[in-house]
C-alpha cells in the first residue's frame, strides 16, 4: 500500500534517475530494471523506521557496523576489539580491561562472523558473538544497549576464523584455528608443520540467563585449516560441522601446495556426545593462559582477568564422534539449510557445489562406509553421504544461505554472482552479477530455521566505479537485492565500514522492544558514582586526585577546580545526573592524551589525565545537549610540582 | 471592532510577557523574590493536555513522602533547581503556591508534553533558554517531590 504522494515521489525520482541516465555515469538499469521500482522497495520515509536490523562486521576496522535495511543507512558503529576515541572504547578507565590479552593490552583486531544468539534455531535478540580473527577472541554484545559486554581469548589457537557460530539454542560458541600451531606453542622450527602442529576446536559454554562465556572444552585436530562452521538444527540439533582446507599439510605457499588434493573436509562433530566425555572427565586438563574480560552493567566497568585451564580431547577421546566429510575442493563456508537435513560446502575451487545429507551421515556412520582414517580420525564415503551436486553453478563458490521456500543462494566470487539453486533437485533457477567480486552474502535469518526471506544482501570485494572516487583506496560497498519472486532484483548499492565479512540481520521489532533508553541512576554502583551535585568534590591521595563530577544541561560541577600540581594522577569520574533519552553529555580536555569521553544518562565514566606543564587548561562538553551547550565548560588550574596552592573547587549546595 | 479587540489582546500578551505573567493565569508571577502569601492553589486545573488530571493532596504533609521526595530532588532536580534562587531553572522552594499539583506533576513527569503545550511553560523557556529535561520520575517519587515542595513552601 503505498500513497499517492509517495507515488508521486518516487515517479520523480525515477524521471529525474533516468534523465540522468542520459548524461554521464547513470542509474545501472540493466541490472534494476525500473529505478522507480527499487527505489519504491528501498525508501523509508522521514520519520519511518526500517524494517531489519542488519549487524556486519567491520573486518579489518575489529567493530560491527549496523545497518537499517531496507534503507541501507548506517545507523551505529559498535566499538568491539578496536580502540574507538569517539566512545572512549579502550580510553576510559571502565572500558581498558576489555582489550586485555594474555600479550597485554592489544588496541584492535580483524572481526569476521556476527552470530546472534538463538532460540529454537531462531535469533532471540539478546546478543551478538563476534570473532577476532587475528589475535582470537570471541566478543559478546549485548543488544539492550549495543554495546560489548564480555570479551573471552581463545588459547590454543591462531587465525580465529571458524567462529563463534552457536548451536541451535546457544548453548555454545565454537571457535576453530584457521592456522594450526604447535600445541602447546613452542620454539620449534616451522618445518616440523606436518608431525607437530595441530588445529584446536574449542567449544565455549554460553550461560543461558546472562550469556556468559566460559571455554569449556578443545578438540585437537590434524593440522589442516579449519575454515568455516555452522551448527546444526532440527535432527542435527547434536551437531556442528567445521570445513577445512589444507588438508595436504602445507605449511609454505599454500596458494599452490594447499590447492594440490581434489577434495578437502567438513568435519562433523557430535558435541552433545563430546560434551558428555569431558563432563566424564576424559581427555586432560593443560596449563594454558588466557584473558577473559567482562563488562559489569552496575559498576559500567569491566574487570579482566587470567584464565589458566582448558579440557582437551584428542581424536582418541572422541572416538566415534568426530567424523571427516570428504567435499570439493579447498572448501569455505559450511552452511546447514533450514530443516537441519544439508550441508552445503562451498569450494573455493570446486566445479560443483556439494550438497551433503545429515542422515546419510548418520547412516554412512553406522555402516562404517570410511575410505581411511587421519590421524585417528575416520573419513567417510563421498558417494555415501551425497545427497547431490549443483553443477555448473559458476566459479568460486564461498557460501550460502537460504530463504525458508526451498531455495539455496551461494556467493561466487570468481565469476562474482549471486546464483540460487533448488534444494528440490539442486538445479540452478536464477543468477545475478554482483558489483563486484562478492564475498558473504547475507538473508534476514538466512541460516536459521526460519528465514525471513525478504533480501539478500552480498558483501562486496572490490567496488570500484560504483561510487565517487576516493583515491587510492575504497570503501567496500554491500548490494540489496529482493528475492521475494523468481528471480532476484538488484534494489541498492550502499557503502560498509571497513572490510565486511559475515553479516546477520533479524526484524528489528525482535530488537526495538529491549532497547535501553537510560541507565537508571538510582542502580549506578561505580564506586567514583556522584549521584547528586551536591556531592561533587575533588579528593587528593597523594598524587592521586579524583575528581567527583556531575553533568547535566548544561553544566559541570565542578566547573573550576585549583591546586593539580605537575605529577599528578588525575582521575575525572563523571556521572551524567540525565535520566533523558539521548542527552548524553561529552567530556574534553586540553592536552589529554587519551580520548573525549561520552557519558550516557545516569552513567559514570572516568578518564585519566597526567598534566605535564603548569597552566589552566579548559574543558568542555563535547555533544549538542542544549541551547546553552557552548556554555558548558570549565577550568582547571595546574601548578608546579610541590607549589602550595590549595586544593579548591567551586561547591554547590 | 474587531480588529480593536484583536490589538487588545495583542496589547496584554506583550504586558503580560513583559510582566513575565500569562493572559491565562494572570494572577502567577514567576519571579525570585515570589513570597505572596497566597494559600496553596488547591483548585484543580484541569487542562486538555494534562496527563495527570487530577492530584489529591491533604493540607496535612505527609512526613514520609516528603523525605522520599526530598531525596528524589536532591538527585533528580537539585542540579538545576535551587530553592530561593533562580538557578539553571526557577527556584522551586515556594512553586506550589504559584502552581496547582497538576502542574507541578505534569511538568516533572510530562515534561514534553508541557514544553509544547503549556502557555507558562513556553514563556519560561523564552527567559531560561532551556527545556527541562525529562528526569524519568516515577508518578510515584513525583508525588513525593511534590509533598516534598509543599513542605517546604508550608516551612520556609
Amino acid at each position: 500500500m503505498i500513497s499517492m504522494f509517495t507515488f508521486l515521489l518516487m515517479s520523480t525520482i525515477a524521471t529525474s534517475a533516468l534523465f540522468f541516465t542520459g548524461c554521464s555515469g547513470g542509474a545501472d538499469t540493466k541490472a534494476i530494471g525500473s529505478v522507480a521500482d527499487a527505489a519504491m522497495k528501498v525508501y523509508v520515509a522521514p520519520g519511518a523506521k526500517d524494517e531489519f536490523y542488519d549487524f556486519a562486521s567491520g573486518g579489518f576496522s575489529g567493530q560491527v557496523a549496523v545497518i537499517g535495511l531496507p534503507s541501507g543507512r548506517l545507523i551505529r558503529v559498535i566499538p568491539v576489539f578496536s580502540m574507538d576515541p569517539e566512545k572512549a572504547w579502550g580510553f576510559s578507565e571502565e572500558t581498558k580491561p576489555m582489550l586485555m590479552t594474555s600479550h597485554g593490552f592489544i588496541p584492535w583486531d580483524d572481526s569476521h562472523h556476527p552470530e546472534f544468539s538463538m532460540n529454537d534455531g531462531v535469533p532471540d535478540g539478546r546478543f551478538l558473538f563476534i570473532n577476532a580473527n587475528n589475535t582470537p577472541r570471541i566478543a559478546r554484545i549485548d543488544l539492550t544497549d549495543f554495546r560489548t559486554k564480555e570479551i573471552l581469548e581463545i588459547p590454543n589457537s591462531a587465525g580465529n576464523h571458524s567462529s563463534p557460530f552457536t548451536t541451535e539454542n546457544s548453548e555454545y560458541v565454537v571457535a576453530g584455528t584457521r592456522f594450526s600451531l604447535p600445541i602447546p606453542n613452542e620454539d620449534v622450527s616451522i618445518e616440523t608443520y606436518s608431525e607437530k602442529f595441530k588445529g584446536t576446536l574449542s567449544f565455549i559454554k554460553v550461560d543461558k540467563a546472562t550469556g556468559r562465556m566460559s571455554l569449556a572444552f578443545q578438540i585437537v585436530m590434524p593440522g589442516f585449516d579449519y575454515d568455516l562452521a555452522h551448527a546444526g538444527k532440527g535432527p542435527s540439533h547434536d551437531w556442528i560441522f567445521f570445513t577445512c582446507y589444507n588438508t595436504e599439510r602445507a605449511n609454505t605457499m599454500k596458494e599452490i601446495n594447499a590447492s594440490q588434493n581434489d577434495k578437502d573436509f567438513i568435519v562433523g562433530i557430535n558435541w552433545k556426545r563430546c560434551e558428555e566425555l569431558a563432563a566424564q572427565g576424559k581427555g586432560q586438563v593443560v596449563n594454558v593462559s588466557y584473558a577473559h574480560n567482562i563488562y559489569n552493567d552496575e559498576t559500567h566497568t569491566a574487570s579482566s582477568a587470567i584464565e589458566k585451564n582448558v579440557r582437551i580431547l584428542s581424536p582418541a577421546d572422541t572416538k566415534g564422534n568426530v567424523f571427516y566429510m570428504p567435499t570439493p575442493k579447498s572448501p569455505h563456508g559450511c552452511d546447514i539449510d533450514p530443516s537441519g537435513e544439508y550441508i552445503v560446502g562451498g569450494g573455493k575451487l570446486a566445479t560443483v557445489i556439494p550438497v551433503l545429507s545429515f542422515s546419510k551421515m548418520l547412516t554412512a556412520i553406522q555402516d562404517q562406509k570410511f575410505d581411511k582414517e587421519i590421524d585417528g580420525v575416520p573419513v567417510l564415503n563421498y558417494k555415501a553421504i551425497l545427497a547431490g551436486e549443483v553443477e555448473k553453478p559458476g566459479l568460486g563458490p564461498l557460501h550460502t544461505e537460504f530463504d525458508g521456500k526451498g531455495f539455496a543462494y551461494t556467493s561466487m566470487f570468481v565469476s562474482s554472482e549471486i546464483v540460487k539453486w533448488s534444494l528440490k533437485d539442486y538445479k540452478v533457477v536464477d543468477r545475478v552479477p554482483t558489483y563486484y567480486s562478492i564475498g558473504h552474502l547475507g538473508i534476514p535469518g538466512g541460516d536459521t530455521k526460519k528465514p525471513w526471506g525478504k533480501y539478500v544482501i552480498a558483501y562486496n570485494k572490490i567496488t570500484k566505479d560504483r561510487f565517487l572516487p576516493t583515491g587510492p583506496e575504497l570503501f567496500h560497498a554491500a548490494q540489496l537485492y529482493d528475492i521475494t519472486g523468481e528471480k532476484m532484483k538488484l534494489l541498492l548499492d550502499f557503502p560498509t565500514i571497513g572490510e565486511p565479512h559475515y553479516a546477520q540481520a533479524c526484524p528489528a521489532d525482535l530488537i526495538m522492544k529491549n532497547s535501553k533508553k537510560i541507565y537508571q541512576l538510582a542502580q549506578n554502583k561505580h564506586p567514583y558514582a556522584t549521584k547528586k551535585e551536591a556531592d561533587a568534590r575533588v579528593v587528593r591521595k597523594g598524587n592521586e586526585v579524583h575528581v567527583y563530577m556531575t553533568t547535566i544541561r548544561s553544566h559541570f560541577a565542578p566547573d573550576n577546580i585549583e591546586g593539580i600540581k605537575v605529577g599528578d594522577k588525575v582521575y575525572w569520574h563523571l556521572t551524567n545526573l540525565e535520566q533523558d533519552w539521548d542527552v548524553p553529555h561529552g567530556f574534553a580536555l586540553l592536552g589529554a592524551n587519551n580520548s573525549e569521553l561520552l557519558i550516557m544518562p545516569g552513567e559514570t565514566c572516568t578518564l585519566l589525565w597526567e598534566p605535564k606543564t603548569p597552566g589552566v587548561y579548559p574543558f568542555y562538553c563535547t555533544d549538542f545537549c542544549s541551547a546553552l551547550h557552548q556554555e558548558m565548560q570549565g577550568y582547571v588550574r595546574v601548578s608546579p610540582s610541590g607549589s602550595s596552592t590549595a586544593l579548591t573547587w567551586n561547591a554547590r549546595k | 471592532m474587531k480588529s480593536v479587540v484583536g490589538k487588545l489582546l495583542v496589547l496584554i500578551a506583550s504586558v503580560s510577557v513583559i510582566l513575565g505573567t500569562l493572559p491565562a493565569c494572570t494572577a502567577e508571577k514567576e519571579s525570585d523574590d515570589d513570597d505572596s502569601d497566597k494559600s496553596e492553589q488547591e483548585i484543580s486545573d484541569e487542562k486538555s493536555y494534562y496527563k495527570i488530571k487530577h492530584v489529591d493532596i491533604s493540607p496535612k504533609i505527609d512526613v514520609k513522602m516528603a523525605s522520599s521526595g526530598k531525596e528524589i530532588f536532591e538527585t533528580k532536580c537539585s542540579a538545576c533547581h535551587k530553592y530561593d534562587e533562580r538557578y539553571v531553572g526557577p527556584p522551586l522552594g515556594k512553586v506550589t503556591k504559584r502552581r496547582t499539583p497538576e502542574y507541578v506533576m505534569n511538568m516533572i513527569m510530562y515534561t514534553e508534553t508541557m514544553l509544547d503545550n503549556d502557555d507558562t511553560v513556553k514563556s519560561l523557556i523564552q527567559t531560561f533558554m532551556l527545556r527541562m529535561p525529562n528526569q524519568n520520575v516515577t508518578e510515584q517519587d513525583a508525588r513525593n517531590v511534590l509533598e516534598h515542595l509543599r513542605d517546604y513552601a508550608q516551612k520556609n
